[in-house]
């Protein structure tokens, strides 16, 4: 969780929100196709959740925002290109919404997905 | 990057090589002349750019791939137009570059995949080529943002598909391709708010553009190598980057006004009132829409706005403090020093900016901010140096406190660290001299260990509580001095404590002082006390550099 004070009491940001707007900005940046579970407990939520946001980690310290996203990129892409973009459209946008600076974006590339072959 | 070949075919040639069909020699040629035609509009391109991120420079981006598509396809030089292609898709694949560049390498994978097996491309194919692009583009993003490339991509299959019963040649089917393009960026701000807010169209879509009008304009014989944007200029297309070393007195603001000129309106006339106003004046026009840049006094700043008032309506006004961007450049400019694989490189930890400055003009490599209430990390500390493309780092901590970090650091690194123990910035400087990059290693750390001695140090502050230490007595608000970090006397003013300092010291011991004055003390106050120690030791060097550290008033050198 998140706080910032402001003058009448305390501002909590729960990992949830920031999943969202974290998931919003990875979907919107060109090359990626989805997320992928970042590990088995994201997978059974994956299995119940349609709409989740498993594949997005939030971690916090004093300092600021660590984010993890897991990935499928579209096959045929060069991924360093796709990867690069995506964690600075990440950190772009959640410090724009959220105001709370972020420290570290880590990208996993977990799959590629092959749509049509050359 | 390697430059294009600039010895393209004669007319004649040209003429057989584009013939309808095209073959891979005409193919490459084309691709040829997009890159040069995007070459040439690069800085329009790059001045599109409306957000931070994630691709800061879409035009040398979309160049740079285009760039390693065209080396790519020179290297393979074929007849088939399919191979043509194909090489070319790879190339840019490999060398895709930022946002913009990943999506131009997919829409040329699109447009290869459609030519596979065809030696020749007729406008049929063209057609297919570009829709196959568009699906190919698309299909690498889950939700795509349109008012983007992919927005004028597709606007451009669609054209095409909609005009292939009636376009017979290669070049009417570019005309369509092109004024398509046109249309749809210029739509762009209407599509993605972010754009229209910016008041610009979207980058990547623009340079799509430029790289069919180059084809066309190949196919059409006209020059490659001249822009011919005429659309109002862009803010960032001023040279401001050169406009700005060159403020002087008289230049404090930036004035830009965007303005609707009235019927009788006279350029040359408007110039002549601009003159008497400022200097760096530029005017630029498009679409019935002018833009004025001036750089003016403080207090005229004001009246190149109520002068183009008598001359237009004015649409816009951006006015800027440029002696205050001017010092914000002066510390985002630190140069440091290239470090050769094998090297050694010097990390310094540095106080403040001015300290920061003659770090990096005496060759380290990176500096570390830091400092009496501000000790960096070890993370800081390492980062600084991690990434050099060298195993060899030697740290200067330039402070007590700080010669601990530097140790940890050098635990907690693969390379080969050396901690020069230096206890504040003059040792620094010192020890610096003595730096040989491509010395031995131990050698260059023992003599520049060695260098720390020949330099003493007085550092003045003010003291923050009332105490007695080492037998000075100090009152609270008086200004301390510290000889090589031991305190040796209090003062109620820097003149007093200057005095007292020089008194303290066998001054005939040394040939140089510099004075280093920190945050809160201007120059001229610094040149003052110089000129006092000039004059009162005539054989001593005194130099006087702006320091920038924060809690000390001046740092003393003493040679």
């Amino acid at each position: 969780m998140t706080s910032q004070d402001n003058p009448l009491g305390k501002i909590y940001i729960l990992p949830k929100a920031i999943k969202t707007v974290v998931k919003d900005a990875v979907l919107q940046s060109y090359g990626v196709i989805g997320l992928a579970p970042g590990n088995l407990r994201q997978s059974f939520v994956k299995m119940f959740d349609y709409d989740g946001d498993y594949g997005i980690v939030v971690e916090s310290d004093e300092r600021g925002l660590q984010l993890t996203v897991n990935l499928i990129v579209e096959y045929g892409l060069r991924i360093k290109s796709v990867t690069d973009s995506v964690a600075e459209s990440v950190k772009y946008h959640v410090e724009k919404t959220m105001g709370v600076p972020v420290t570290r974006v880590n990208v996993h590339v977990r799959g590629m997905r092959i749509s049509d072959v050359d | 990057m390697k430059p294009f070949s600039t010895n393209l075919p004669s007319e004649a040639e040209r003429h057989k090589l584009l013939k309808s069909p095209i073959t891979g020699e005409g193919l490459i040629l084309l691709f040829e002349a997009g890159l040069i035609w995007l070459t040439t509009n690069q800085e329009y391109v790059d001045a599109l750019n409306v957000f931070p991120v994630p691709d800061g420079d879409t035009g040398t981006n979309m160049v740079l791939t285009m760039q390693a598509a065209f080396d790519e396809a020179d290297s393979h030089r074929t007849k088939h137009a399919g191979d043509m292609a194909k090489a070319f898709a790879h190339g840019a694949l490999m060398g895709a570059r930022g946002n913009s560049g990943v999506i131009l390498s997919q829409i040329w994978r699109g447009f290869s995949r459609a030519l596979d097996g065809y030696a020749t491309v007729d406008p049929a194919l063209l057609t297919k080529a570009i829709a196959s692009a568009r699906d190919t583009a698309y299909r690498g993003v889950v939700r795509p943002v349109e008012g983007t490339i992919l927005t004028v991509i597709k606007d451009m299959s669609i054209a095409a598909e909609g005009a292939i019963k009636t376009q017979s040649t290669l070049s009417e089917m570019l005309v369509i391709l092109v004024e398509a393009a046109d249309i749809s960026v210029k739509n762009t701000p209407e599509l993605l708010p972010q754009l229209k807010d910016a008041g610009v169209v979207d980058s990547g879509g623009m340079g799509l553009f430029y790289i069919f009008e180059g084809m066309l304009r190949m196919l059409q014989g006209l020059p490659l190598d001249t822009a011919t944007n005429n659309n109002v200029v862009s803010l960032a297309q001023f040279d401001l980057t050169h406009a700005l070393e060159q403020v002087e007195e008289g230049q404090d603001y930036e004035v830009v006004i965007d303005f609707e000129p009235h019927k009788h309106f006279i350029l040359e006339k408007y110039y002549e009132g601009l003159n008497n106003l400022g200097v760096s004046i530029q005017v630029g026009e498009g679409d019935g829409i002018y833009r004025m840049h001036i750089h003016t006094e403080l207090e005229k700043r004001f009246e190149p706005i109520e002068y183009t008032e008598t001359q237009g309506i004015i649409k816009k006004i951006y006015m800027e403090n440029l002696q205050d961007q001017m010092n914000n450049r002066k510390e985002a400019e630190l140069k440091f020093n290239t470090v050769n694989p094998g090297e050694i490189a010097v990390v310094a930890v540095s106080p403040g900016p001015g300290l920061s400055r003659i770090f990096a003009s005496l060759g380290v490599a990176a500096v570390v901010e830091g400092g009496q209430t501000m000790n960096p990390s070890v993370k800081d500390l390492v980062a600084a140096f991690e990434n050099l493309p060298t195993d060899k780092v030697i740290i200067l901590p330039n402070n007590k406190n700080i010669i601990l970090a530097a140790q940890n650091a050098s635990k907690v690194s693969v390379k080969k660290v050396g901690i020069i123990p230096t206890r504040n910035t003059p040792q620094g400087f010192a020890s610096m001299f003595r730096l040989m990059p491509d010395g031995d290693f131990d050698d260059v750390v023992e003599s520049m260990t060695e260098a720390i001695s020949e330099v003493h140090t007085a550092e003045l502050t003010t003291a923050t509580r009332t105490a007695e230490i080492e037998g000075v007595k100090v009152k609270k608000g008086e200004v301390i001095v510290l000889y090589d970090g031991k305190l040796i006397l209090s003062k109620s003013s820097i003149e007093e404590a200057f005095d007292a300092l020089y008194n303290h010291i066998d001054m005939d011991e040394f040939e140089r002082v510099t004075l280093f004055y920190g945050e809160g003390v201007n120059q001229s106050s610094a040149n003052i006390m110089a000129d006092k120690t000039r004059a009162e030791y005539e054989d001593l060097e005194v130099e006087v550099h702006e320091g920038g550290q924060p809690h000390y008033q001046y740092i003393v050198a003493f040679e």
